[in-house]
C-alpha cells in the first residue's frame, strides 16, 4: 500500500516547507500552461494572420503551417515537458527534505519561502 | 481465411497470452491486482501507458482523420499528444503520492466525502463506456478487412468485435494491472514497429513528402459519400475560407479557427481525466517517477503520431495511383478514395507488403484495441469492484473476493462494449461521421475533460475546493458536454456547431466557475494541511527511494557473499 510520511517520522516535510514548495510548483505550473495554451492557439491566429505561414516552403517542401502540426507541435510539447519537468524536480530537491539534515534557520526558511536558494 | 490472416492472429494470441502468463500477479491481494504492486519502473510504465492510451482511434483513427481531412485531421493527433501536458504539468506527481486506487477514490478521499466518490464512478463509467466502444469497433473493422468471415452464423465486423473483446477480457480478468501492463508495454512497441516499417517501405519507395502535399493542393479535396443508394464524390465545404475549395495541406476541410482551438483543448485536457490512463500513474513507484515517465511518455507519443500522418497522407497520396496494379481495391474504393477511411493504414501495408503487410498492420491494430480494451476493463474493474462493492457495499470483504468482484465486473463491462459496438456499425455512420472511431473517442475526452479534470485539478492546487463544490462541477461538465456534443449531432455544419461538438473549451470553464463559487459558499474542508503534505511534499518519495537503494545494496552484498563462498 502507499508509503505514508506521517508514519515515517525521519523523513516528514515540515508545513512551511511543503507551502513554499507549493506555490513555487504552482507557478512552474501555470506558466508552462500559458506558454503551453498561447502555442495551441498561435496557429489559428498565424493562419489568418500571416499569409507566409501557409504559402512559403520550408524543410522537405511543406509549409510552415503544414510542419507545425505534423512535427513541429509534438517537438514542442516534448521540450516544455523536459524544461517543466527539470524545473519542479529541481524545486522539490532545493526546497523540500531538509530536515534530515538540519532544521532550516529563520533566513534560509525566508528564501525557501521565496522559492530561491539560499 | 488466408494462411496470413491465421498467422497473424495466431501471432498476436501467442504474444497477449504469453505474456499474460509469464506476468501473472503472484499473489491474490487488490494493490497487485489493481496496481501491479505500485513497483512498475519509468521505461516499462511510459511504454504501457502508451499502449493504453494510443488506442484504435490513435492508430486506425488519426491516420484515417488525416486521410479523409488533410491538415484538419491531423489536429486529433496534435489534440491526444497534447494532453500529456496538462498531465504533466498539474496532476501526475501529486496525484501519485496520494496514491489511490483510482481517480474516484483520489476525490472521494481527498474532499473526504462518499457522494463525490460515487458521481465519480458514474462518471468514469460513462467516459470508459465511450472510450471502450470504438476500440471494439475497431477490432470488428480489422477482422472484416483482415479476415472477411464470420464465424458461428456472426458477421465478420461482430465476430471481430467479439473475439478482440472476449480474448483481452480474459486476459484482463486473470492478468490484473501486471499482466496488463507488461502487454501494454509489448503492444507498444509492436504498434510503433509496425508504423515504422510502413514508413520505411514507403519512403523507400519513392514517397515525397513535400511533393505528396503539393500534389494533393493542387485540387479541391473529395470524398466518397452514400446518397440515395450509391456512393458519389463530394467536394468538401471550406469552413476557414468559405469563398475557396477545401484542399488537403490547408486549414478548413473539417474545422474553422475557432473549431481547431475547441477540438485540440477538448483533446488536450480530457486526458487528464482519462480513467484508464490516470490509474496507470499509481502504479509508479513515487511522484517523481511518474512524472518522469511522463516526459517520456510526452517522446513517444509526439513520434507515434507524427508517423501517423505521415501515413495518413501517404495513403491518401498513394492509393488512387495503386487501383489499376491492384483489382482488390475497387471494392474499397470510388474513384481512387477509400469509402471507410479507417481502411487507410491497412490497405498501405497490402499494397507494400501483399498479404504479410496486411497482416502486419491488422495485428497492430488489434493489439491497438486490445491494448486500450485491457487499460479501460481494468479501469472498470477498479471502480466497481474498489470504489463501489470495496468501499459501499462490502467493505469487510477479503482481498480474494475483492479481487473475483474486480473480475466479474471486467467480464461485465466487456459483454456491455461488444454489444454496443455490433450495434453501431460503422457502416451506418461512415458518410455521416468521417472517422467514426476518432469521433467516438471525442465523446470520452469531452467528458473526461469537462467533468473531471477541472475537479481533479483544483482539489490538487486549490485548498479551499469542498465536496458540495466538486460535485456541482462535475456535474456542471459533465451534463454541459453531453449537451452540446448531442446538439451537436443534429446541427448543420457552423462555427457554433464546431464549438459544441468539442465542447470542453465552454464546459471546462463552466466547471471550474462552479465549483469555485460552490466551494466558496460552503463550509472550508478541514485538514487540508495534511493532504498538501502528502501531494506537494516529498517525503515519501524519498523513503521510497530510500529503501529501493537499501533492498539493491542488500542484494548486491548477498550476491557478493554469495560470490565469495
Amino acid at each position: 500500500m502507499t508509503l505514508s510520511p506521517q508514519d515515517d517520522g525521519e523523513v516528514r516535510d515540515t508545513p512551511a516547507e511543503v507551502d513554499a514548495a507549493f506555490r513555487t510548483q504552482r507557478r512552474v505550473a501555470v506558466t508552462y500552461f500559458v506558454v503551453f495554451l498561447a502555442v495551441v492557439a498561435a496557429f489559428p491566429v498565424l493562419d489568418m494572420t500571416l499569409e507566409w505561414w501557409l504559402e512559403s516552403r520550408l524543410v522537405g517542401n511543406l509549409s510552415p503551417g503544414f510542419l507545425s502540426v505534423a512535427a513541429g507541435l509534438f517537438v514542442i510539447f516534448a521540450g516544455i515537458g523536459i524544461a517543466a519537468a527539470t524545473l519542479s524536480s529541481s524545486v522539490e530537491h532545493r526546497m523540500l527534505g531538509s530536515q534530515g539534515d538540519a532544521e532550516p534557520d529563520a533566513e534560509d526558511h525566508d528564501f525557501r519561502r521565496e522559492g530561491r536558494r539560499p | 481465411m488466408t494462411t496470413t490472416a491465421i498467422i497473424t492472429l495466431v501471432a498476436v494470441l501467442v504474444i497477449v497470452l504469453g505474456v499474460s502468463m509469464i506476468t501473472r500477479p503472484r499473489h491474490s491481494s487488490t494493490v497487485d491486482f489493481y496496481l501491479a504492486g505500485q513497483r512498475v519502473g519509468v521505461a516499462t510504465n511510459s511504454w504501457a501507458i502508451c499502449g493504453d492510451y494510443l488506442s484504435a482511434a490513435s492508430f486506425l483513427g488519426v491516420a484515417a482523420a488525416v486521410y479523409v481531412s488533410g491538415l484538419d485531421g491531423a489536429w486529433y493527433a496534435v489534440g491526444f499528444a497534447a494532453g500529456f501536458v496538462p498531465v504533466l504539468l498539474l496532476v501526475a506527481a501529486p496525484l501519485r503520492r496520494y496514491g489511490e486506487f483510482s481517480l474516484a477514490d483520489f476525490l472521494g478521499r481527498r474532499l473526504r466525502s462518499d457522494a463525490v466518490r460515487l458521481h465519480s464512478v458514474g462518471v468514469v463509467q460513462l467516459v470508459i463506456l465511450c472510450y471502450l466502444i470504438p476500440q471494439s469497433v475497431g477490432g470488428g473493422i480489422t477482422w472484416e478487412l483482415l479476415v472477411g468471415h464470420g464465424l458461428f452464423g456472426f458477421s465478420p465486423y461482430a465476430t471481430g468485435v467479439l473475439l478482440s473483446t472476449a480474448v483481452i477480457a480474459v486476459v484482463v480478468a486473470f492478468g490484473g494491472m501486471r499482466g496488463t501492463t507488461w502487454n501494454q508495454a509489448v503492444q507498444f512497441m509492436l504498434l510503433l514497429a509496425a508504423l515504422l516499417w510502413l514508413a520505411a517501405v514507403v519512403s523507400a519507395d519513392g514517397f515525397h513528402y513535400g511533393e505528396a502535399v503539393e500534389t494533393l493542393n493542387s485540387q479541391p479535396l473529395v470524398n466518397p459519400e452514400y446518397v440515395d443508394g450509391s456512393w458519389e464524390m463530394t467536394e468538401e465545404r471550406n469552413a476557414a475560407s468559405p469563398d475557396q475549395p477545401a484542399v488537403f495541406g490547408e486549414p478548413g476541410a473539417r474545422y474553422g479557427q475557432l473549431g481547431q482551438v475547441a477540438l485540440v483543448v477538448t483533446l488536450g485536457m480530457g486526458t487528464a481525466g482519462l480513467p484508464h490512463v490516470m490509474n496507470r500513474y499509481f502504479t509508479a513507484p513515487t511522484g517523481r517517477a511518474a512524472r518522469t515517465t511522463t516526459v517520456w511518455v510526452l517522446m513517444l507519443v509526439g513520434i507515434f503520431y507524427a508517423l501517423a500522418v505521415m501515413l495518413g497522407t501517404a495513403a491518401r497520396d498513394l492509393i488512387p495511383g495503386a487501383v489499376s496494379e491492384h483489382p482488390w481495391l475497387q471494392e474499397l474504393t470510388v474513384d481512387g478514395v477509400l469509402r471507410v477511411p479507417e481502411h487507410a493504414l491497412p490497405v498501405l501495408g497490402r499494397i507494400y507488403g501483399d498479404q504479410a503487410g496486411l497482416g502486419l498492420i491488422a495485428a497492430a491494430a488489434l493489439i491497438a484495441a486490445m491494448s486500450t480494451v485491457a487499460g479501460l476493463l481494468l479501469a472498470s474493474a477498479t471502480s466497481w469492484g474498489h470504489d463501489v462493492y470495496e468501499r459501499h457495499i462490502n467493505p469487510r470483504a477479503t482481498q480474494r473476493q475483492a479481487v473475483w468482484v474486480g473480475r466479474l465486473f471486467t467480464l461485465a463491462a466487456a459483454a456491455a462494449a461488444a454489444g454496443l459496438a455490433i450495434a453501431l456499425s460503422p457502416d451506418a455512420f461512415t458518410p455521416a461521421m468521417p472517422s467514426l472511431v476518432a469521433t467516438m473517442v471525442t465523446w470520452a475526452f469531452a467528458i473526461a475533460g469537462s467533468a473531471l479534470t477541472p475537479v481533479i485539478v483544483l482539489a490538487i492546487w486549490w485548498r479551499r475546493t469542498t465536496a458540495t463544490g466538486a460535485l456541482a462541477g462535475m456535474m456542471t461538465g459533465a451534463a454541459g458536454a453531453i449537451a452540446m456534443f448531442l446538439t451537436a449531432s443534429f446541427m448543420e455544419a457552423s462555427t457554433l456547431r464546431e464549438l459544441l461538438a468539442a465542447p470542453t473549451l465552454v464546459a471546462a470553464p463552466a466547471a471550474i466557475l462552479v465549483t469555485i463559487l460552490v466551494s466558496l459558499g460552503t463550509r472550508a474542508p478541514e485538514g487540508v494541511e495534511a493532504d498538501w503534505a502528502i501531494m506537494h511534499g516529498t517525503a515519501a518519495d524519498r523513503h521510497a527511494e530510500r529503501m529501493a537503494q537499501l533492498t539493491l545494496r542488500e542484494r548486491r552484498s548477498r550476491k557478493e557473499r554469495g560470490g565469495a563462498r
